[in-house]
């Protein structure tokens, strides 16, 4: 039996409200609870509203990139994170992105994704053991990662540059 | 294994996408029941499946098409992010995750005792003993003469000697029909005749066995509630379309509507009602939800068959289209 417009447009309709109903049970957790994974004005307003103990902030900084952060993510459940992102002065993608977080499970990959990973190593980062991660992103530009562990802190920097750069901002977080 | 690992591993995120995503689906496929008022049974079963089969692969797909989706920053962009409601602290502090893992939990558990463990058992005891009740040499002359009417190749009967009104079908190599003595007292010739094109339905609807690899994909899903729900209404609707089937083989759907009011609805109410003891209330919520199942074939079958099977599938493809767009976005 054919089906008519009308019984289209009512599907479309109760499909519609059903997505407004999600939306809206997606956000509901966030009036709830205040340290639940939300963007932030500044980095000290995250110290000032979460318990995490120490942030690391690079004191290097490459002159393509803008200070202060475009964006700061955080949580405080249900494990403390941090993640700060860096525009470039030149362009609206991120240039960088640092996180902290005390899980390994934490994955911040997605505003600077790596299309194809070149090379993979061990990399002492200033007495600690770090991998290091290069490639290039989907733009063709070089990419490239560092991540070790600070204590219980699991910290990543990626960078859309050259190895050479990014290592130089994560050694710049290191005392 | 702390509760936030749990829903941070693999095994944690599989089950609680599989959970959101067939809650999704079933209220898609609802959706779509009603807003184009799908009465064919064969239409609402295909439907229901999306509900039982999508949530069994939908998170390895979606991770295999967009790795990054389980990253932070496609969490917050999300339609719906799971990880919120979980990780919300009840008075405790215990999170609101640890519900989700009873609601597994008692899942599991109804799984296994009203589905895996009697299918089980009844395996087991039918290899190891046969058939406990005695079978009548030489059937029944009303059978044979029911059976010679429809227009379908006849299976073999057997009586089985029980006052209790019984009947069903064996499937495989050799289908038969088993139906006993006491079910012939009860039902009229034309009545009988229904009931046993009811069941040449089931078996002609066993060998193309469309239910049985859901069956294996619902076992896979032994810890979700909606596709316990889903896959007993799909179950439902395959009596439905017995029914339907048995109808068009008889022509005479008042006549099984009969057989089965006689058969379900002439009993009196199960003794002890009005206990307020767990056991007999659940097996009276049981029984009230098995006289509604009867009553709504019934009066399906008064009604005349709803339309066929056929030129249903833009709708079913448009609701498989939404399901599996808006699942995209439920992390």
């Amino acid at each position: 039996m054919p089906r008519k417009f009308p019984n289209y447009l009512l599907f479309a309709a109760a499909v519609a409200i059903l997505l407004a109903g999600l939306k809206l049970a997606g956000w509901m957790p966030l009036l709830a609870q205040r340290d639940l994974m939300r963007k932030y004005k500044s980095v000290e307003d995250v110290k000032a509203e979460l318990s995490i103990r120490e942030i690391y902030v690079p004191s290097y900084f490459p002159q393509n990139l803008s200070w202060p952060p475009s964006a700061v993510l955080a949580q405080g459940k249900p494990f403390p994170a941090l993640i700060m992102e860096f525009g470039q002065t030149e362009g609206t993608s991120a240039g960088l992105v640092i996180s902290q977080s005390l899980s390994d499970t934490f994955r911040t990959d997605g505003k600077i994704r790596m299309a194809q990973l070149k090379e993979k190593v061990r990399y002492p980062l200033k007495g600690r053991d770090s991998t290091l991660e290069v490639g290039t992103c989907s733009s063709g530009e070089p990419c490239s990662r560092v991540s070790w562990k600070e204590g219980n802190t699991h910290i990543t920097v990626m960078a859309r540059s050259t190895p050479l750069e990014l290592i130089k901002v994560a050694e710049s977080m290191l005392r | 294994m702390s509760l936030s690992h749990f829903f941070s591993s693999l095994a944690g995120l599989y089950a609680t996408q599989a959970f959101f995503h067939s809650l999704v689906a079933g209220a898609v496929v609802e959706i779509a029941i009603l807003s184009f008022r799908l009465g064919s049974p064969f239409v609402r079963q295909r439907l229901l499946l999306i509900a039982i089969v999508f949530p069994a692969f939908s998170f390895p797909l979606y991770q295999l098409a967009d790795p990054a989706r389980g990253s932070v920053y496609f969490r917050m962009g999300a339609l719906f992010d799971s990880s919120r409601w979980i990780h919300m602290e009840l008075p405790g502090p215990v999170p609101l995750g640890a519900v989700l893992v009873i609601i597994f939990l008692v899942t599991t558990i109804v799984f296994l005792a009203q589905e895996l463990l009697p299918i089980l058992r009844h395996t087991f005891a039918s290899r190891k003993d046969g058939p406990s009740i005695e079978v009548r040499e030489g059937g029944d002359p009303a059978v044979r003469e029911a059976l010679e009417a429809l227009p379908v190749e006849k299976p073999e009967s057997h009586i089985l000697e029980d006052e209790d009104p019984v009947i069903f079908s064996s499937t495989g190599k050799k289908p038969s029909i088993y139906l006993s003595s006491g079910l012939l007292k009860v039902l009229r010739g034309e009545e009988l005749q229904a009931a046993l094109a009811h069941e040449i339905a089931h078996i002609l609807r066993s060998r193309r066995p469309f239910l049985l690899p859901v069956f294996f994909l619902r076992i896979v899903m032994f810890f979700n509630p909606v596709v316990l729900v889903e896959f007993r209404r799909s179950v439902q609707e395959d009596e439905k379309i017995c029914d339907e089937m048995a109808a068009s083989f008889t022509k005479k759907p008042l006549d099984l509507a009969g057989a089965l009011r006689k058969l379900y609805l002439g009993g009196e109410p199960l003794p002890g009602a009005g206990t307020k003891d767990g056991r007999k209330v659940a097996d009276r919520i049981e029984e009230y939800s098995h006289r509604l199942n009867i009553e709504s074939r019934i009066s399906r079958l008064e009604k005349g068959p709803a339309s066929g099977p056929g030129g249903e599938w833009p709708v079913f493809l448009l609701t498989l289209g939404a399901v599996i767009v808006i699942n995209y976005f439920i992390v």
